[in-house]
């Protein structure tokens, strides 16, 4: 039986530390598979749950992308997508609110398309917060509260 | 309303939803309201290959699928005979994970219901992923027996030779090696807490002698007449494998010393 998360669940899961490994920039570099991209890192939260961070970008059209943390409930197979990162590659629904766009766009976890019934991630949002693949994950990284390790040369450069 | 009324409501809806963007040279984005299970729409381009018109998917189909999926179970088993039928029926092709189907004499209509038929197919592959969401509960059961006790004083599944050769009253895990085993059973639902009882009462009635263990997935679970009846023939038990992992094995090991 899938588990089903309240609001404040997936919103106690967003907000959970994740620190990422020393060395997590060579383990998120994508490999190619057939027609795209794709790596997964397993990640343990500050608070001990099990993360995963997906990855994935189509070969034949770079604006099609996903990056996608998952939270993966105890003692279950269940891969729950707590958010997802798309590109601009397909129209999106918002059954619920009636609402379509094409555009750059997040998808969240919520407790109202749950209880429908739908995928738990159904909910989307358009977004001009990023317009490729590596922007979508530093939001991703951002908004869900990883951690990088301490890098002096790196913070000169970049944030995230 | 009449029929024609309706009819021409249902071809303005369709024929609504249907639209083209441009998206540079002899390329255009095909808007259709066929949806993935998460709300995000098929991922159809038009475009121009070797001077004819050609429908492709550029590797979102699959891409979307391996979300939740290993992108090798797409090649085996019943993922790849729902694939492969999708893509025979609607004479699409798989050129290295992009879907895409040649149009022919202009048939541009017939090649879209075509494509997109196909698509919607072969997305149904992410409900049967779905179906498939179960506990882990047994699996983690076996991996603490065999941390727990040593692989010669230990037997899974094990049916009693002599009145069981056709093994239909099975213990999960015997425990041997001292004058009586510990049978060990591994309880997630009811059902299992039922065959478990019968099975514990017909090892009764051949005579056999035990001791008996039983480990919950979730107790409280369990429907109450079920484990009232369970626990009268079962004589220790522990309502979770998680929470009292310590405990079993502590309990275990002073069975192994006996």
């Amino acid at each position: 039986m899938a588990v089903i998360l309240t609001d404040q669940e997936i919103a106690r899961l967003i907000e959970e530390a994740k620190p990422l490994p020393s060395d997590y920039q060579v383990k998120i570099q994508t490999r190619p598979k057939r027609g795209h991209k794709e790596r997964e890192l397993d990640l343990n939260g500050a608070s001990g749950s099990d993360f995963r961070l997906v990855l994935r970008q189509s070969l034949f059209n770079p604006l099609d992308f996903s990056a996608i943390l998952i939270y993966r409930p105890p003692n279950s197979n269940q891969l729950f997508r707590l958010r997802r990162y798309n590109g601009k590659s397909h129209e999106h629904t918002n059954s619920i609110e009636g609402k379509v766009f094409y555009d750059f766009h997040i998808h969240q976890a919520t407790q109202r398309y749950q209880e429908i019934g739908a995928r738990e991630d159904t909910f989307a949002e358009p977004t001009e917060r990023f317009a490729e693949f590596q922007q979508a994950l530093n939001c991703l990284f951002k908004d869900c509260n990883f951690q990088t390790p301490f890098d002096p040369q790196r913070k000169l450069f970049e944030e995230f | 309303m009449t029929v024609e009324t309706i009819e021409q409501d249902f071809r303005d809806k369709v024929c609504q939803k249907l639209r083209l963007a441009s998206e540079g040279v002899s390329r255009y984005r095909v808007f259709t309201p066929f949806m993935f299970e998460d709300g995000d729409h098929l991922s159809i381009v038009l475009r121009k290959e070797n001077g004819g018109w050609v429908l492709s998917d550029e590797g979102h189909t699959y891409m979307h699928l391996t979300y939740d999926l290993d992108e090798k179970d797409l090649l085996r088993g019943t993922r790849q005979k729902i694939i492969g039928n999708a893509l025979s029926l609607f004479s699409v092709q798989d050129r290295e994970g992009e879907l895409f189907i040649p149009i022919p004499d202009d048939q541009y209509g017939d090649a879209l219901y075509s494509f997109i038929q196909a698509l919607l197919k072969i997305t149904d592959i992410s409900y049967l992923s779905r179906e498939r969401v179960r506990s882990t509960f047994m699996e983690d059961f076996r991996g603490f027996m065999e941390e727990s006790v040593p692989k010669d004083r230990r037997e899974f599944d094990w049916c009693d030779p002599k009145h069981d050769p056709q093994g239909k009253y099975p213990i999960d895990c015997r425990i041997n090696g001292m004058a009586r085993p510990l049978y060990v059973q591994a309880l997630p639902s009811d059902e299992r807490t039922r065959d478990a009882m019968i099975t514990l009462l017909q090892h009764e009635r051949w005579g056999l002698s035990f001791r008996s263990l039983a480990i919950f997935e979730d107790q409280e679970q369990i429907n109450r007449k079920v484990l009232a009846r369970f626990t009268d023939i079962c004589e220790k038990q522990f309502s979770s494998l998680d929470a009292n992992r310590e405990r079993i094995k502590k309990y275990i090991e002073d069975f192994l010393i006996k």
